[in-house]
């Protein structure tokens, strides 16, 4: 039976027996708690020969065994209590090889806690050997490492993730500890310690080492290192860099360098095509200046640099081989004063600067350091401040051009003769006629004379007089048509103009063919030369007549016709306006199209060779276009050919062709006039002329003759003269004349078409001119009108 | 014969870690009793790797000119040992062996016998150790002493099959006081390779069963 006390007893202790195992409970949990607290290590010893394991209270804790039972000593295999299964084996095999006589234990392994969470910890160890090398004892210490790991893992993480290799280097040491991204970014094995050497042997011998093999005495802030390495694996360079910072070591008293290595080589290599491009963009600029300096050093042409001020800031060697000058001598010279005295204006316009109307092209001409003239066709370009001029040498095209205008002149001339030459058959039998008619009627008038009969002789003295006008208008015409002459353009009346060539026209064509032309009075007139419209018209009729061999028929016509808008002719544009046509129709034997395309091209022919220049229809179609007309052909073969001119209107007033007054003869007043005339038959009869209206005429020869008289002090108020005398010519004897008599006034007398072509060039003032052959009224107003005229 | 399955899992290696552990520790017994010096080592590491990468990796951690003390062993399996020093400190270990007080000629005529000798006690004792583990045993053949680098030391430069895989294990040692580092490197080709697997695994069985295993037999 119990009693209260006994109760009492009993309810009281296991009310303190509750108390206490709460207490227990607690303490173990704040035991934990501390052990959490500090990352305690636990220590343990094994007792190989006695097989017993004794442990202090924190590897009991970390183990979650009970710390009196391990302070006692425990079967060696409580040891492996706790252990995560499925690192336990690896845990025993390493145990088994210390026991064997390995010597170094250090391994991490996991524990399980009774709550299920796991706790990563790290176990060190060694083994204590007797004499014979027999391990004894196996002991160590057991750290609990999960917040290390997962910092650890997580910084493994980081450096994986980052490929940011980290290390650490204690001064003196000949290792450095590395991580195994570290070892990646060098292509070696990953491990955990490498030699100084062998790290910085990867870098490149010019770069700076990864571990500084002497670090400074105290802490300092580092910059960033970049560096090549060849990687240890590949061979490859790559560029890496190294940050870090030096802390006190706390076991030496040096310092320890705490690193990171990453690798910049793609940056780099970014870096380095940006440099490249940059060179080779600066290197293509280099290209092109050195190009564009070829072109100034090399150029043929003028290049130069003019300031808005007109002065040459630079030019370029082609001045010097092409001018002469001295390059150094023209800079600072104003261009203007280098163009050649009369186009000084268009260099000025050249260079004057102007930014609303771009600079033109001029052809300038510049005088050379030798003083030959150049010619140039120049350009401008402004650009800021300055006005670059490009100078073209176009002396030779000018020399070339003015050598074709010569030719083209002499093949003009030689048209000209060629058409003369088809007429001289023709003129001659005409000249024969006229003869006849001279000749004969002076023989009938002749003969009539001497037999008294008087009644007759007008008519044959008539007839003789005008077949020797006939004859000397044909030879006036034919002196007029071979006359040498530039292109003159007048307004010219055309149907005139064609009368008066109808007589050669009419012998050109021959007795086959008949000469029709249509000349309506309303025509108008045309500006033209009429000079070369006759020669050009000639041309047409001699082509005429060789497309009809078996005879047919000429016909001229003009014609007045205005091209309004939108009518386009068949041969090329032409401006709107008033035309005067004249057309050539003939009735032979037309030109196919092939022939018709190449008419108006110099020396095309379809003439035997020796025939024709085929120049022809190509000197009229220039002839018609410089007289701002054109010329249209058209063909049919076996029809005939019609080739029409049209020539411009002339809309100048008309002027009043009065028709032509008969004049008395003037007279003269009894003026001493000397003729110096070496042809016997034309003295007397000038001389004879003089008298005859009332002059006082003295005469002689030559220059011998005439000179002593010019040289006297006598009366002279006119000085007759042929061009070409013996000795001296009448130009050389009026001007010694000039000398004694200054305002003496000179009528040359010439034979010489050529010479009255020129007259300009060949008369002074107060002198005129006569051409042969003249008739004795024309002689008498010359002498009038120049005794006269003051 | 084709060799590529063979390959040694996470315990194979632990296990065969574990013996070259044990095999080294005896052979830097010897030679602690050799100079008298206390003797580190590294905890080893071992690879299955090509003998291109095995060459590489000496020649990637030493780039000077190495020297080796190298041994063939055959028997249940085969292949080669090497005990590897930079050369530029094999001179310090033939000092410590054999003393101080020779002059530099003298040590250097009598520097390949020191090492062939050295090399042979470390490297009989490390394989030794190993084959006892295994309940093996094993022939070596005569050391000998080879200068130059990785390729030379494992025969890239020969010609043979060099892209073939080899169980490459390595310890870095050194000696305390003393400027001498160096490593133990073992090289096994595939078919001694499965033998050594099949025999790691009896030896897992035999240390897992029995926590006392080494000292209860």
């Amino acid at each position: 039976m119990l009693t209260n006390e006994d109760m009492d007893e009993s309810g009281s202790s296991q009310v303190e027996l509750a108390e206490l195992q709460r207490q227990i409970k607690d303490a173990r949990h704040r035991l934990e708690l501390t052990l959490e607290a500090a990352g305690a290590a636990g220590g343990w010893v094994w007792d190989i020969a006695a097989r017993r394991l004794t442990a202090d209270p924190r590897f009991a804790a970390l183990t979650g065994q009970d710390p009196l039972e391990l302070a006692q000593g425990v079967p060696t295999s409580k040891f492996f209590t706790s252990i995560h299964p499925e690192d336990v084996r690896r845990i025993r095999l390493a145990v088994a090889g210390m026991l064997a006589g390995a010597e170094v234990f250090s391994k991490d392994f996991r524990l399980q806690r009774e709550d299920g969470g796991i706790r990563w910890v790290h176990a060190h160890g060694g083994t204590v050997l007797n004499e014979q090398d027999q391990p004894i004892r196996f002991h160590g210490t057991l750290i609990d490492v999960t917040d290390r790991k997962r910092t650890e893992d997580q910084l493994r993480v980081a450096q994986t993730a980052g490929e940011i290799g980290t290390f650490e280097h204690t001064e003196g040491y000949g290792t450095v500890a590395v991580s195994r991204q570290f070892c990646r970014l060098l292509g070696l094995h990953p491990t955990n310690v490498l030699p100084v050497r062998t790290i910085n042997l990867l870098v490149h011998p010019e770069d700076r080492p990864i571990i500084d093999p002497k670090l400074p005495s105290k802490p300092r802030s580092e910059r960033n290192i970049e560096f090549r390495i060849t990687r240890a694996d590949t061979g490859e360079t790559r560029w890496l860099a190294r940050r870090g910072e030096y802390q006190e070591d706390m076991e030496t008293s040096g310092l320890r360098y705490i690193g990171v290595l990453y690798d910049i080589t793609d940056s780099k290599r970014i870096e380095e095509r940006l440099r490249l491009s940059n060179e080779a963009l600066s290197e293509n600029v280099r290209e092109r200046t050195r190009e564009r300096n070829q072109v100034w050093q090399n150029s043929r042409d003028l290049l130069t640099v003019v300031g808005v001020d007109g002065v040459i800031r630079d030019v370029n060697p082609a001045w010097h081989t092409v001018l002469g000058y001295e390059e150094a001598s023209l800079i600072g010279r104003a261009f203007v004063d280098l163009a050649n005295g009369q186009e000084r204006d268009q260099a000025q316009r050249l260079v004057a600067f102007n930014r609303s109307s771009p600079p033109a092209s001029e052809e300038v001409a510049l005088v050379g350091a030798g003083g030959s003239l150049h010619v140039f066709s120049w350009d401008a370009a402004a650009e800021g401040e300055l006005i670059y001029l490009y100078g073209h040498d176009i002396t030779a095209e000018r020399k070339q051009a003015e050598i074709l205008q010569e030719t083209e002149a002499l093949l003009r001339q030689s048209q000209k003769m060629e058409a003369v030459g088809q007429l001289t058959g023709g003129i001659a039998h005409d000249f024969n006629n006229m003869l006849t008619g001279i000749i004969g009627s002076l023989d009938i008038m002749k003969r009539r004379i001497a037999n008294k009969r008087y009644d007759e002789l007008d008519k044959f003295m008539s007839a003789a007089i005008t077949s020797a006008q006939r004859a000397a208008s044909l030879t006036h015409r034919l002196l007029a048509f071979s006359r040498r002459q530039s292109l003159d353009r007048k307004p010219t009346d055309v149907v005139p103009l064609i009368n008066s060539i109808r007589d050669l026209l009419t012998r050109t064509l021959g007795e086959r063919i008949t000469l029709q032309t249509v000349l309506p009075e309303s025509c108008w007139r045309a500006v033209t030369d009429a000079n070369q419209l006759e020669s050009a018209l000639l041309n047409l009729a001699i082509n005429a007549r060789d497309a009809m061999p078996d005879g047919g028929q000429l016909r001229i016509e003009v014609a007045n016709v205005t091209f309004a808008e939108g009518i386009t002719s068949s041969v090329d544009e032409v401006p709107v306006g008033d035309y005067l046509r004249i057309a050539v129709i003939d009735t032979g034997e037309g030109m196919p199209t092939e022939v018709l395309d190449k008419a108006f091209d110099p020396f095309f022919t379809t003439k035997p060779i020796g025939q024709g220049t085929g120049l022809g229809l190509s000197m009229i179609y220039g002839f018609v276009r410089q007289s701002g007309g054109h010329v249209e052909i058209a063909s049919t073969v076996g029809k005939g050919t019609t080739v029409s001119v049209y020539l411009p209107r002339d809309h100048g007033a008309p002027s009043i062709t009065s028709s032509p007054t008969i004049e008395r003869t003037p007279l003269g007043e009894g003026e001493t006039v000397l003729v110096v005339e070496d042809d016997p038959a034309v003295r007397l009869l000038v001389v004879d002329v003089l008298q005859e209206l009332g002059y006082l005429a003295l005469e002689a020869a030559d220059s011998d003759g005439a000179l002593p008289i010019l040289q006297s002090s006598a009366r002279l108020d006119l000085l007759i003269s042929d061009v070409g005398l013996p000795g001296l010519n009448g130009r050389q004897l009026a001007d010694l004349a000039r000398q004694s008599r200054p305002e003496l006034r000179v009528l040359f007398i010439t034979g010489y078409a050529a010479m009255a072509a020129s007259r300009s060039d060949f008369l002074g003032a107060g002198m005129d001119m006569i051409t042969k052959p003249f008739a004795m009224d024309d002689l008498a107003t010359k002498i009038r009108q120049m005794l006269v005229d003051p | 014969m084709t060799s590529i399955g063979v390959t040694l899992d996470d315990l194979e290696r632990d296990a065969l870690t574990e013996l070259v552990n044990i095999g080294v520790s005896r052979a830097a017994a010897s030679l602690r009793k050799m100079v008298g010096k206390q003797v580190l080592l590294s905890v080893p590491s071992v690879e299955v790797v090509t003998q291109n990468a095995a060459a590489a990796l000496i020649g990637q951690r030493e780039s000077d000119d190495l020297v080796a003390i190298r041994q063939e062993f055959g028997g249940a399996f085969s292949g080669k040992a090497l005990l590897i020093f930079p050369e530029d400190n094999s001179l310090e270990l033939v000092r410590a062996i054999v003393g101080d007080e020779l002059d530099s000629t003298e040590v250097a005529s009598l520097k390949d016998e020191a090492l062939a000798e050295t090399g042979n006690v470390i490297l009989n004792g490390c394989l030794g150790t190993i084959a006892n583990m295994l309940n093996q045993s094993l022939q070596m053949s005569l050391p000998r002493v080879l200068y130059g680098d990785g390729k030379v030391l494992f025969d890239v430069d020969t010609g043979a099959e060099t892209d073939g895989l080899v169980l490459f294990l390595y310890i870095n040692f050194s000696v305390r006081d003393r400027n001498i580092r160096g490593y133990i490197a073992m090289i096994m080709d595939l078919p001694s390779l499965g033998v050594l697997k099949e025999l790691l695994g009896d030896f897992i069985s035999r240390v897992t069963a029995d926590s006392n295993w080494a000292v209860g037999g």
